[in-house]
């Protein structure tokens, strides 16, 4: 899989970054460049430096040392030029409450250039709210501010739309939808997303590349598609047997698990496996591929300390 | 990038989208109506009651509220947006925070014109209707017109305000409390007349550099010595001093600022 982050110049690069308050260093020398058109994860435990990054890199905070570089600019030195390229939420996607959500949505289109009502319309459907986009935002579920959120980030068609941990407060179907969203935004309108969370699993069904961040220090940086594809033809195989013990004596290989037997082997061996066990009289209940998860590789890679 | 009459027009739609803002400007033209009628009804002799007489004590009275209400936008434009959470997306648009402050101290500042106007209006036509000759009002000490003297008296409690909500807004911008803007301004509102009592210029040479010796204009419209021997020009100029304090440390610390809350 040819690299194109390396030939394409990077919708953001951090180079260096590091916050410092008082002693404490929330985040420590962090270099990562985000390749365009990509969903881009950015992935930690709580506390480690995520929404710190996060806010820097749309200006809400300081730099302490470093810089940040959005489309070329620097968020320092040219924070209107550099910023106008973003949308995003930070944390929780905080509305005024007394007004409604169109209103919500004017107000942030009045401080951009070329942000019409179609526009508008055309958000407020892309997020699916609807008819409700007319009520007071008090009135909102969690969800559905969310979805006021995301649209507020998309209203100026963002080059970059950053997402600190969008799936809080989500049902499945919401993520689902989001996810969904978010895929055709980078695939019909070449948006780069860069989305944190600490939910490993949802990263993984997510993005495309993942950057690990642990105690302010950038760990590893990821592209899952590749790891995917490596993993698939030699991976892990677990036969879910009515009798563990007998499906180990018949195969002659492999390790007990889960109430079943595990077993190194690819496509061909698998159906072979298969045939020994029945006609050994040994039930199969399922078959399935035990691919690593990214949450494996994540407790591996940060230890498995610190998680939740 | 864009219009900054945008900006501004984005903070009177947060201002007046609010019951609140509505609530306040009913109270004081109810207030500013309510008073006039108040003197006619409870003098002795309601045929005596001056129409200028009237409506000064009416803006005089007023005028408290008036101050307090403005405070409290003031003490929310900034502080509210952090209360609320919503400083983060506010922020995060092409435009600079010098820029966003600046619209949101214009939206307050046409608030206070906005209800200086309405308790005008509601206080002037009330004592007009509950008064039974014009008089003379505060103006019959001065060479002043009773017009011009009202006029006058106006722009002094105005000038009061400003620099009051100024204050209000710089604590707000620092402290992001919108708690404490209010409490601080209105204890400097109603102490500062005993505080320029105790800390007399007469009695201390500094005390004339002090902000409530010099809050209240009123006294300059019958004499040209204020204070401590004070002239207007020297009153108007410390007053300057310290609004351009107010509103350099709100513009620095606004800009600096950290938001991560």
């Amino acid at each position: 899989m040819p690299n194109t982050a390396e030939v394409v110049k990077p919708v953001a690069s951090l180079m260096g970054v590091t916050k410092k308050i008082g002693s404490k260093t929330l985040v420590s020398d962090l270099t990562l460049d985000i390749p365009p058109g990509q969903i881009f994860g950015f992935l930690g435990p709580n506390g480690a430096g995520k929404t710190t990054t996060i806010r820097m890199m749309v200006g809400l905070i300081s730099i302490s040392r470093g810089d940040i570089l959005i489309c070329g600019r620097s968020i320092k030195d040219h924070f209107e030029e550099a910023v106008a390229n973003i949308g995003a939420i930070v944390e929780n996607p905080e509305m005024y409450k007394f007004l409604t959500g169109y209103q919500n949505l004017r107000q942030y289109a009045r401080m951009v250039p070329g942000v019409d009502k179609k526009r508008i319309h055309e958000v407020v459907e892309l997020v699916g709210l609807g008819q409700r986009i007319h009520d007071k935002v008090k009135t909102y579920s969690l969800g559905m501010r969310q979805r006021l959120g995301v649209a507020q980030a998309l209203l100026h068609r963002p080059k970059l739309l950053i997402l600190d941990e969008p799936t809080n407060g989500l049902d499945p179907q919401g993520i689902r939808e989001l996810r969904d969203y978010l895929r055709r935004l980078c695939q019909e309108e070449g948006t780069t997303v860069f989305v944190s969370s600490h939910l490993l699993s949802e990263m993984e069904l997510m993005c495309d590349s993942v950057a690990i961040i642990q105690n302010g220090k950038l760990i590893d940086v990821k592209q899952l598609k590749a790891v995917g594809s490596e993993i698939l033809p030699a991976g892990e195989t677990l036969f879910e047997v009515s009798d563990p013990e007998a499906a180990l004596a018949l195969l002659g290989t492999g390790v007990l698990k889960d109430g079943g037997v595990a077993v190194a082997a690819d496509r061909e061996a698998i159906a072979e496996l298969n045939a020994k066990l029945v006609t050994g009289g040994v039930k199969v209940y399922g078959i399935r591929v035990l691919s690593r998860s990214l949450e494996d590789q994540f407790l591996e890679i940060t230890g498995g300390e610190g998680i939740g | 990038m864009g219009n900054f009459a945008a900006l501004i027009h984005n903070e009177n739609v947060k201002i007046y989208s609010r019951i609140r803002t509505w609530i306040m400007l009913i109270i004081l033209a109810v207030m500013s109506a309510l008073f006039p009628a108040l003197f006619y009804f409870t003098s002795s002799d309601p045929s005596t009651t001056e129409l200028w007489n009237s409506f000064q004590t009416t803006v005089s009275v007023s005028f408290f509220l008036n101050t307090i209400f403005t405070v409290v936008i003031a003490s929310d434009s900034v502080a509210g947006e952090f209360s609320w959470g919503t400083i983060k997306l506010l922020l995060i648009r092409p435009w600079s925070r010098s820029k966003i402050l600046l619209s949101k101290y214009i939206s307050l500042i046409l608030f206070s014109l906005l209800s200086t106007a309405v308790l005008i209006v509601f206080g002037y036509v009330s004592a007009m209707i509950f008064s039974s000759s014009s008089g003379l009002g505060g103006a019959s000490v001065s060479d002043w017109s009773p017009a011009e003297y009202t006029f006058l008296g106006i722009l002094c409690s105005y000038a009061e305000l400003f620099v009051t909500a100024a204050l209000a807004f710089m604590v707000s911008s620092v402290f992001r409390a919108s708690g404490l803007a209010i409490g601080l301004s209105l204890f400097i509102m109603f102490a500062k007349d005993i505080i320029a009592a105790i800390f007399s210029p007469e009695r201390y040479e500094w005390a004339k550099y002090l902000i409530f010796t010099h809050m209240d204009l009123h006294g300059y419209l019958l004499t040209d010595k204020g204070p401590g021997g004070s002239t207007l020009g020297f009153a108007l100029a410390v007053l300057a001093v310290y609004y351009l304090i107010f509103m350099l440390v709100s513009w620095i610390v606004f800009r600096k600022r950290d938001v991560a809350a």
